[in-house]
């Protein structure tokens, strides 16, 4: 059945490719054969639908011109996030059985054609734009750009938020760090009282906070893929997709590791030079 | 008293308690952007909606409006029909369709144009010029005469399609531009015309004589919406009539990313902070443990123990709450203009709507986390032993 529907799918594009070829047949002749047709799965479920089902097509409720289809494949849903916010059902009819149906005559909403190497696409581009007269060929990689303006402008605000998070995150890391390092008054005068020099003190103030740091972000990253699990979990159920909605890369995770790292490395110097600059003895509260 | 006492606790750390304000007022900017962003959407889209006062909205089964290219056959009868129903005021049909205008040498502008009934519409409003005054007139944007080069008065030629095989273009007519107008629903980038509903549908020929896109529909007031589109429900099969509030559910499901994005992050916000003022007035209830114990000793009572540390969590996080809300009124500037790049957003919809009611429910949100925040290390503070304290104190 799989095979059947693939085949038609297949004999319907290749139709539309060829269709500037063909001569112009307003009114095909109605197929008495009963045709396939490809529904989303969740219009499948929603409908209580399963291969094999006949079902009734038209454009319109009551229209005159219905057709009766056979359920075929189901369309699982592509990882797209254009299509993730859109709720309505998919089908894929083949094309004559379409145009007929919304009694559309000879015509296509676009073309895909694929040609062989760049020298033969910018050939075929300006070839088919100098006879073009009503409708202009792209470049697919044009359409992609054009096509994710949406993502470029959620790209961009998720990258704002995160740089407020980030600042949020320096000032609490900060000042944790402070604290911590700030209740080691006490260890802090009995070195200096022991002899060890400020410098060391310093190093291994910094070097402690360092490793807290980078603890702490490792612990972050197994509870940020946590979360991310979690999250990926919730929306793939509401939306019915496998599109991934948050994803932890290597980049990700080495950005927020250095970024720990440093600030914990930052914080643990500036505390430790407040430190080693106060008399041991004041820092024992004497 | 507790109070006096918890600014001079969080006083006793300046470098201490500045940057735990800071992280808390960035926190609370963050979390008043996103209450603004989960309510002001709403808000703002059901004001965009009802810009001219129509609350119904009637569309092709199953569609929104302007979602597809899909029309309303025998529009005439159905706007009769709808006109007729009783709490009706005002019907508005409206066409749409892309229109070519030819510049200068080949190349053709698309406008996206509205067929419209002037007296009833509720699309756009007049910025200068006249409004349609006859058959053969036509209301453009600015981006439409700024890409066409025409000014007010020049006389265009317009089509509604081309014909590939005779290489000619159909529906063509002759207009003059009478005015400018702002159209409400339609973003500014995209160069749109409005002409008279009747001349757009026979510009189209057969396939869009008598169709429209979509009906608004004017009921006499708000609470009779309801009723009347359930009336115009049941005047046919091929029709959806959605109300204010179907139209902004429909749209919040469209745009849902971003009240999950914004309860996600403002969750974590609050979180963050509550994690912070706990460990900073811990650190700094072990800090002064041996004060502590020493009030105890001296007769205050633990309820004036446990109510300034609490208040000390409140004071924290509600002055970092106030220095956040103005952060957040600039980041909220700053990524409304973000999303103001969304292709084909009309201008007038906004984001980031300020409300003092989000304000208010963002400062209480902290003032509820402060207050949590206090708990833990206030039970701390309460059940110190008094004479252990003292004696380790002593011995330190």
């Amino acid at each position: 059945m799989t095979r059947q529907w693939s085949g038609g799918l297949l004999a319907a594009l290749l139709w539309a490719v060829s269709l500037p070829a063909q001569v112009i047949d307003s009114a095909p002749a109605r197929s008495p054969l009963v045709r396939t047709i490809a529904l989303d799965a969740r219009l499948a479920t929603d409908a209580g639908l399963a291969l094999g089902d006949t079902v009734r097509i038209s454009a319109a409720p009551g229209d005159s011109m219905a057709e009766r289809a056979v359920v075929t494949a189901l369309l699982g849903r592509r990882a797209d996030p254009s299509e993730i916010a859109r709720q309505e059902y998919r089908a894929r009819l083949h094309l004559d059985q379409l145009q007929r149906l919304i009694r559309y005559g000879d015509r296509v909403d676009r073309f895909a054609v694929r040609s062989h190497g760049d020298r033969a696409r910018t050939t075929l581009l300006d070839a088919i734009n100098n006879a073009a007269f009503g409708f202009r060929a792209w470049p697919s990689a044009d359409i992609a750009v054009r096509t994710s303006r949406t993502f470029q402008v959620v790209r961009r605000f998720n990258s704002a938020i995160g740089v407020i998070t980030i600042v949020a995150s320096a000032a609490f890391l900060l000042c944790i760090l402070l604290l911590k390092i700030d209740e080691r008054r006490r260890d802090v005068a009995a070195l200096r009282m022991m002899g060890i020099s400020a410098g060391t003190i310093v190093k291994s103030v910094v070097l402690e906070a360092g490793i807290i740091a980078l603890l702490g972000s490792l612990a972050g990253v197994f509870f940020g893929i946590i979360v991310a699990r979690i999250v990926n979990w919730h929306f793939q159920g509401v939306y019915r997709t496998t599109l991934a909605f948050t994803l932890i890369t290597p980049e990700t995770v080495l950005l927020a590791c250095l970024l720990s790292v440093v600030l914990g490395v930052v914080a643990g110097w500036v505390a430790a030079r407040r430190l080693v600059g106060v008399p041991p003895l004041t820092l024992l509260g004497r | 008293m507790p109070v006096r006492l918890a600014m001079l606790a969080l006083f006793r750390h300046p470098a201490r308690t500045l940057l735990a304000l800071l992280g808390i007022a960035v926190s609370a900017a963050l979390l008043l952007d996103m209450v603004m962003l989960a309510s002001g959407m709403r808000e703002n889209f059901k004001g965009f909606l009802m810009l001219r006062g129509y609350q119904l909205r009637v569309a092709p089964k199953g569609t929104l409006p302007f979602d597809s290219d899909a029309t309303i056959d025998s529009a005439a009868a159905l706007v009769a029909a709808i006109s007729r129903l009783q709490g009706v005021t005002a019907v508005s049909p409206i066409l749409g369709a892309q229109v070519q205008t030819t510049t200068t040498g080949d190349s053709t502008v698309t406008a996206f144009t509205l067929g419209i009934v002037p007296d009833v519409q509720g699309d756009y409003e007049m910025v200068r010029g006249q409004d349609l005054t006859d058959s053969s007139s036509v209301v453009a944007n600015e981006r439409w005469l700024a890409v066409t080069r025409h000014t007010l008065g020049d006389t265009v030629t317009l089509a509604v399609g081309f014909d590939p095989q005779l290489r000619t273009v159909t529906g063509e007519r002759r207009f003059v531009v009478r005015g400018v107008a702002r159209f409400h629903y339609i973003a500014a980038t995209q160069p749109t015309l409005g002409m008279r509903l009747p001349v757009l549908q026979q510009m189209g020929g057969a396939e869009r004589r008598d169709r429209a896109s979509l009906i608004m529909v004017k009921a006499a007031d708000d609470s009779m919406a309801e009723a009347v589109r359930t009336r115009i429900a049941g005047l046919s099969g091929r029709i959806s009539a959605i109300s204010l509030e179907g139209a902004t559910e429909a749209v919040e499901q469209r745009l849902g990313y971003f009240k999950q994005l914004a309860l996600v992050l403002g969750s974590i916000s609050l979180g963050v902070g509550v994690l912070l003022v706990t460990t900073l007035i811990t650190i700094g209830v072990n800090e002064r443990a041996g004060e502590i114990a020493v009030m105890r000793a001296i007769g205050v009572a633990k309820g004036s123990i446990v109510g300034q540390v609490v208040m000390e969590g409140i004071v924290l996080t509600g002055v970092g709450a106030l220095s956040g809300i103005g952060i957040g009124l600039v980041t909220a500037q700053w990524l409304e203009k973000i999303l103001s790049d969304f292709p084909g957003l009309p201008t007038t919809f906004r984001f980031f709507v300020f409300q003092p009611r989000d304000a208010g429910l963002a400062l209480s949100l902290l003032a509820a986390a402060g207050f949590l925040a206090g708990i833990y290390p206030a039970w701390r503070a309460a059940s110190l032993p008094i004479a252990g304290t003292l004696r380790r104190e002593a011995v330190a």
